[in-house]
């Protein structure tokens, strides 16, 4: 079956913003909502390990990250919204259909994230209330918690490389369905960019929580010792340079293993090509960084390996972007739907998210100014 | 017919979407409730220098991010999720519409999210009149959030003047609006309390704080019970008149009606009688029942908002079947298993003899044998029918609505649908398709029960 036959016809609305805004938007969301949720992917996954089997200070770096992931998940959930929002009004030929084959894998996610969520509150609660109160059942919780954000993850990489897997739906249908109507019981997991795809996420994951651990070190840790502060940017550069390796080799076999040519062919021609070396070159420059500072790590120092990371960050989304797009083009092209551009909430929304913005900086000016103001504990 | 169609035995998809939101409701009033529960009454504890009192806010506060920011936030992302899933078409036309609503929302949402979190964890930490600032900045922020998603919900039951000037406000600003915003704004008041009585009743061992927790917490309840009151009438007033007469007509809605104001009645009378003037009878067993009888209103509101909409997922825009109300001449025109993609794509790959150059031969389609035309008949029931009808048994099932209907009966109601009963849909096919579902239906049509007496001549 031809999978042209499979993608439905547009929207008779046509997309309410141009596309550039859009995939703005969706970009941007993405790379912000990357922050956090690389952070708890890795990050619950670490603290468990170093709490279990961890030094004095691998328990302390455990406690202080582990203490903070509450606010870190809901502000990243929160932060996943911008993408899926966008997503849904750009993608929608491909997003619903690919979701919708995978719908009970789909669904699950919204009961193993509540699950995963609790299990991290309730490991917090033992945690802050000191050592004895970890008792079996909330360590249990909490590595509960750091395998279901990896299944989750696992979902979400299959769904996402299934909506650019359009050739591969009508396998996934005939196997999955009754009388044309899809079971909800598909997956994508036939798709040879699936596993280096989600691999790449974990080397990225590994290096945000490293870049992470340098920033919580360098702004929230001043009051803990010298000795610990210098262990734990002995420990990100490690943490980084691992995640800097799985990187390198789950993003080559990505890219020359699993790629069709045609794809390779588009990503490595013309201006594709800068964004396609740059996304691979870019996690050097946190690593060179956290290299040169971590005997003699500054705030400043922090500051900049945060802000490379960031960039690598934004890169890699970019990159993903084009690649989603490349892969769907024999399909869909997505530049090509009508536009109906509804300036008004368009431009209350701008003004609306610079004021909201500058609401939140001045909630986090007070939150900052109460914590210094505060007794140290 | 757009989308491929979730098949879920026996409940049917889009109830799991009433399952998601019904729990979902029970807690995003109280997000919004409960933040204006806690800046007024922390604004009152500072002031008043109540430190007993900013000891139980504090509780609450973290009991509240607790319930709010963790399964409030994910249910509401899973109502997402599940529209998607089982409705996908009237997603598309909703996100299409609403998205800057959707994204100027989201923005609120971090604010909530930031601002609550910084109201618990910096709570002695802060000035008292910064923290109160924060407290009314996620109180704020949450009601508007509230206002927010009612304007695209309330847009679902009635789309106002949308259809013909299609601008963002002429769907934000329908006739539900308002209505349905008073009635939620008065829920999240009324539903904060009783959360409150809950957490106090458990938490409070001090008789004298737990009456001025009751005394304080039942005024906001009776102004949220009248603001429901008024909202909800002048959401009847404002109803469509399809919506008023589902409401009317179908029996399930009048005994939920009637359920619904019988329970209201009951909370205002508990509230009246028990915090209100007796503060010391709010035990946990107490607010349990007021809590469940809360509840009770709440998602019996709810169903009753879903149910009197059909025909349509969105008034006049979307029908119950997935397809625009637009479409549906085009349909009977050109055949719904030609229309869609997913089902033109099911008859190509299993009947290609039906094709003729790309597109289904309708004329052709009853010289199939008698098998496969039962086949594409049940493709037509999946795609056309199971938003609302699971097949043999299930949530309204078809096996139980056809008890000895004969296939020239079941004909008779594909082809006036929506004369014989105002709240379906047309039948959305050609005739040739009309007779492949009927010989479906007729297939899983129960004979007429046995043992039935009429009399005898």
């Amino acid at each position: 079956m031809d999978p042209n036959q499979l993608i439905g016809p547009m929207s008779p609305m046509g997309y309410p913003a141009p596309y550039w805004f859009l995939v703005f938007f969706k970009v941007l969301g993405f790379t912000l909502h990357m922050i956090a949720m690389n952070v708890w992917y890795i990050g619950i996954l670490l603290c468990m390990g170093l709490y279990w089997r961890g030094s004095e200070h691998g328990k302390r770096l455990s406690g202080r990250l582990m203490n903070q992931m509450p606010v870190i998940i809901s502000i990243g959930v929160n932060l996943g919204i911008v993408p899926l929002l966008f997503l849904q009004v750009a993608y929608y030929r491909v997003f619903y259909p690919a979701t919708i084959l995978m719908a009970w894998t789909w669904f699950s996610v919204f009961f193993l994230l509540t699950v995963a969520y609790y299990g991290v509150y309730y490991y917090v609660i033992g945690l802050r209330k000191g050592d004895a109160a970890l008792v079996a059942g909330r360590k249990l919780a909490g590595w509960v918690s750091a395998v279901l954000f990896i299944v989750i993850g696992f979902i979400f990489a299959n769904a996402m490389s299934l909506m650019a897997h359009v050739k591969g739906w009508p396998d996934i249908w005939f196997l999955t369905s009754k009388a044309g109507a899809a079971l909800g019981t598909g997956h994508n997991l036939g798709d040879g960019t699936l596993y280096p795809r989600w691999l790449l996420m974990i080397g990225l994951a590994i290096m945000t929580t490293s870049a992470y651990i340098t920033l919580d070190t360098a702004l929230f840790a001043r009051r803990e010792s010298e000795d610990y502060r210098r262990w734990a940017w002995r420990f990100s550069f490690t943490v980084y340079s691992v995640g800097l390796v799985w990187f390198a080799l789950a993003g080559s076999h990505y890219v020359f293993a699993s790629w069709p040519v045609e794809l390779r062919a588009a990503m490595f021609s013309g201006p594709r090509a800068i964004l396609t070396v740059a996304t691979a070159l870019l996690p050097g420059l946190p690593w060179l960084l956290l290299l040169l500072k971590r005997k003699t790590m500054t705030v400043a120092g922090a500051g900049l390996i945060g802000a490379s990371h960031l960039l690598t960050l934004a890169a890699n989304a970019i990159s993903r972007q084009v690649v989603q797009n490349e892969s769907i083009r024999p399909y869909l092209d997505v530049t090509a739907e009508p536009v109906t551009t509804q300036w008004s909430p368009l431009i209350l929304f701008l003004l609306l998210f610079i004021a909201g913005v500058g609401v939140v900086i001045w909630l986090l000016a007070k939150a900052v100014q109460a914590a210094k103001a505060a007794p140290a504990h | 017919m757009h989308y491929p169609w979730w098949y879920v035995p026996f409940l049917t998809s889009p109830m799991l979407i009433a399952l998601v939101s019904v729990f979902h409701v029970l807690v995003s009033h109280y997000a919004v409730g409960g933040g204006l529960f806690l800046a007024y009454e922390t604004q009152y504890a500072h002031r008043s220098k109540s430190k007993h009192y900013l000891d139980y806010l504090k509780q609450h506060a973290w009991f509240f991010i607790l319930i709010t920011v963790v399964y409030g936030a994910i249910t509401g992302v899973g109502i997402w999720w599940t529209i998607g899933l089982a409705s996908p078409l009237a997603t598309e036309a909703l996100i299409h519409i609403f998205v800057f609503g959707w994204a100027i929302e989201w923005v609120f949402f971090v604010i909530e999210i930031v601002s609550a979190f910084i109201f618990y964890y910096f709570w002695s930490k802060l000035e008292p009149e910064i923290h109160i600032r924060i407290g009314w900045i996620y109180a704020g922020a949450a009601w508007i959030s509230l206002v927010l998603i009612t304007g695209i919900t309330a847009f679902m039951l009635h789309s106002g003047s949308w259809p013909e000037n299609r601008t963002f406000w002429a769907a934000f600003l329908n006739p539900q609006f308002l209505p349905q915003t008073l009635a939620r704004t008065g829920g999240s008041l009324l539903l904060a309390s009783l959360y409150v009585f809950l957490h106090a009743s458990f938490k409070v061992k001090d008789d004298k704080l737990r009456n001025l927790i009751g005394k304080r917490s039942v005024k906001p309840a009776l102004c949220g019970s009248l603001l429901t009151a008024i909202g909800a009438g002048l959401w009847f007033v404002f109803l469509p008149e399809s919506a008023r007469l589902a409401l009317a007509s179908a029996s399930v809605l009048n005994v939920l009606t009637a359920v619904i104001f019988a329970l209201t009645t009951a909370v205002f009378i508990m509230m009246y009688v028990g915090p209100y003037r007796n503060p010391s009878w709010i035990s946990p067993g107490f607010a349990i029942l007021f809590l469940a009888f809360g509840f009770g209103a709440v998602a019996t509101g709810e169903f009753i908002r879903e149910a009197v909409r059909k025909p349509y997922i969105v008034y006049n825009v979307v029908m119950s079947n997935q397809v625009y109300a637009d479409e549906i001449p085009a349909l009977q025109r050109d055949g719904y298993l030609q229309s869609g993609t997913w089902t033109r794509a099911f008859v190509a790959a299993n009947y290609p003899q039906m094709m003729n150059d790309g597109r289904i031969d309708n004329s052709r389609l009853l010289d199939l044998p008698e098998r496969d035309q039962v086949k594409l008949g049940e493709v037509l029931f999946q795609y056309h029918c199971n938003d609302c009808h699971a097949g043999a048994a299930g949530y309204m099932a078809m096996g139980t609505l056809l008890h000895g209907w004969t296939p020239d009966m079941i004909r008779h109601m594909i082809d006036n649908l929506h004369i014989i009963r105002f709240f379906m849909p047309p039948w959305c096919g050609t005739a040739q398709e009309a007779a492949l579902l009927t010989r479906y239906l007729s297939q899983i049509a129960p004979e007429q029960p046995a043992g039935m007496y009429y009399g005898k001549e």
